[in-house]
């Protein structure tokens, strides 16, 4: 059985209308997969189904054969389900210490959260000399570190992470990628939307690749980006700029 | 220079409890961004009630805390759950609670009207009238324990802030609501904590108002321009800011009536609104931010 199943799951803001529709997939335990697709195709708000800060319109997500559409963000965490948001949403005027401790909000055993917090700081050295600072002081690579560190500290089994790279320097990026290639081995499933398909689709064993809300198709990461059917996704809608630096999904002098 | 120390005096007497009366009503607009105007009005509930167990039973306006604060707490948190999930994700949250809180203070207002009419109330415990001679000084001993109690009740909300899982929850939700989901904290339910802890501290103020000031129906009024300007003042959903505000407005004014005469006193904390919002536009110790 898979670990997280979305069956026809629809979804949308206020009275707008859908933004998702039709969404069928599926997660294994202990794997590594990511959604790609042009601006606008519905990646975060798929995020945001699965953790419960939207409510889906129709369909069913369920996790570990319960379902999870009507549970409250918490409750849906207390299933291992973490999400890191794009904007990394810390607690600016919390210090990084008090920003991994809340992450352990849920766990009230604190050997195991001392446990955690040693094995965060392990993944993550650079943040133990910043335990002590304003999360909000933090350079945009730590913040995403703190984040990162924060889910963590529940020990999920299912971590959705929602363009880790964003705003990064390449170098701090390959970092944060290589950290998230870890994750697996820690038993932890990884969910991942990165705008920058080569980075995110390397980190990953399957990608889903969504259009305008709706789930094109998907297969083995490593045969997604060969696929044509991607050149025409992307072509069709964005000009990559000149000097392809791996920042944007297909370099043009590729599509053919 | 007498002259002046007693007057210092008397304006940090009471910014103890003004300090009070905003902590509640920051701590509300910090957490859930809801501008109770109904503050105010839920101090004079208090205030009502404290008023009631004295011409009543006979109990001190200090003993009636154990009645307000408990009461309003329970008092805020129904009032949450009744009527602010409902608007919760609507695009002018903020906006609506104004509106919504109006009508709170005026069906409140009405209540108290018809229940007690008019009339100018206050309780009158010996103290209240007393005072300590320190030579040429002397210390309101009404004004003093009031200010005292507030001061511990400050400590213990902030203790209660900091030290305990249901305060983390709660700062964690005033600083990045989405980020408090994400890490698990029941955002609905801290609210209403938070909520029914604002009105607690309004319950409690009003237990001190009951013997400082006079009370009638629709007073409360001026108490809420009073109390939105030192929040605004402090940078809404500060309490830091709030606090600060309350002592240095408080003996300002104190200053003022001294001067010009207590006409003048309320001007005083409006005065410095406008003046401090002209060089910080988001008050003394607020951020910018997005509603």
């Amino acid at each position: 059985m898979a670990l997280l199943e979305l069956t026809d799951v629809a979804a949308g803001y206020g009275v707008a209308p859908d933004i998702l529709t039709g969404i069928s997939l599926e997660v294994e335990a202990g794997r590594t997969y990511c959604i790609i697709g042009p601006n606008g195709a519905g990646k975060s708000t798929l995020l945001k189904v699965i953790c419960g800060l939207l409510t889906p319109r129709a369909g069913q997500v369920t996790f570990a054969g319960e379902e999870l559409n009507h549970l409250r963000p918490d409750q849906i965490l207390a299933r291992g389900v973490c999400f890191v948001p794009q904007d990394r949403s810390l607690f600016g005027d919390m210090t990084v210490r008090e920003n991994l401790m809340m992450g352990a909000f849920l766990e009230r055993d604190r050997a195991r959260i001392a446990e955690r917090l040693e094995r965060v700081l392990t993944l993550f050295p650079a943040l133990a000399e910043r335990l002590p600072d304003r999360a909000a002081t933090l350079s945009g690579g730590q913040q995403q570190m703190v984040a990162l560190g924060r889910s963590l500290m529940i020990e999920p089994r299912l971590l959705m992470v929602d363009e880790p790279s964003l705003g990064l320097a390449p170098r701090l990026a390959d970092q944060i990628f290589r950290t998230i290639r870890q994750f697996p081995d820690l038993g932890i499933a990884v969910l991942l939307v990165e705008q920058n398909a080569v980075k995110g689709l390397e980190c990953a064993q399957w990608s889903f690749v969504l259009d305008l809300g709706v789930k094109r198709f998907e297969g083995p990461a490593d045969e997604i980006l060969a696929d044509p059917r991607i050149r025409e996704l992307y072509l069709g809608r964005r000009v990559p700029p000149p000097d392809d630096d791996g920042a944007v999904d297909v370099a043009p002098g590729e599509a053919n | 220079m007498a002259h002046a120390a007693q007057v210092l005096i008397l304006g940090a007497v009471l910014g103890g409890v003004f300090a009070l009366m905003a902590a509640g009503l920051t701590l509300i607009f910090g957490v859930m961004h809801i501008v109770n105007l109904a503050h105010a009005a839920f101090i004079f509930v208090g205030a009502y009630i404290a008023y009631l167990a004295f011409s009543g039973l006979g109990i001190d306006p200090f003993v009636s805390l154990l009645i307000t604060v408990p009461a309003l707490f329970a008092v805020g948190a129904v009032v949450y759950r009744l009527l602010f999930p409902r608007l919760e994700g609507t695009p002018r949250f903020t906006e609506a609670t104004v509106l919504l809180t109006f009508a709170v203070a005026l069906i409140i207002e009405g209540t108290l009207a018809w229940t007690f009419t008019g009339v100018y109330r206050s309780t009158t415990p010996e103290y209240a009238t007393d005072a300590f001679i320190l030579g040429p000084l002397f210390i309101p001993k009404g004004q003093l324990y009031a200010s005292l109690v507030s001061i511990v009740l400050i400590a213990v909300l902030w203790g209660v802030l900091y030290f305990t899982r249901t305060g983390h929850a709660i700062r964690a939700t005033m600083q990045n609501r989405t980020a408090a989901q994400i890490v698990g904290v029941n955002v609905r339910r801290t609210s209403t904590i938070a909520f029914g802890i604002g009105l607690a501290l309004a319950g409690a103020s009003g237990s001190l108002l009951s013997f400082l000031f006079t009370f009638y129906p629709s007073g409360h009024w001026q108490w809420i321009a009073l109390l939105l300007s030192l929040i605004v003042l402090g940078g809404m959903g500060s309490l830091r800011g709030a606090l600060i505000g309350a002592f240095v407005l408080s003996i300002i004014a104190a200053f003022v009536t001294d001067r010009f005469g207590p006409t003048w006193s309320p001007m005083t904390f409006f005065m410095a609104l406008f003046l401090v919002l002209l060089v910080r536009p988001h008050g003394l110790f607020g951020k910018p931010m997005e509603v």
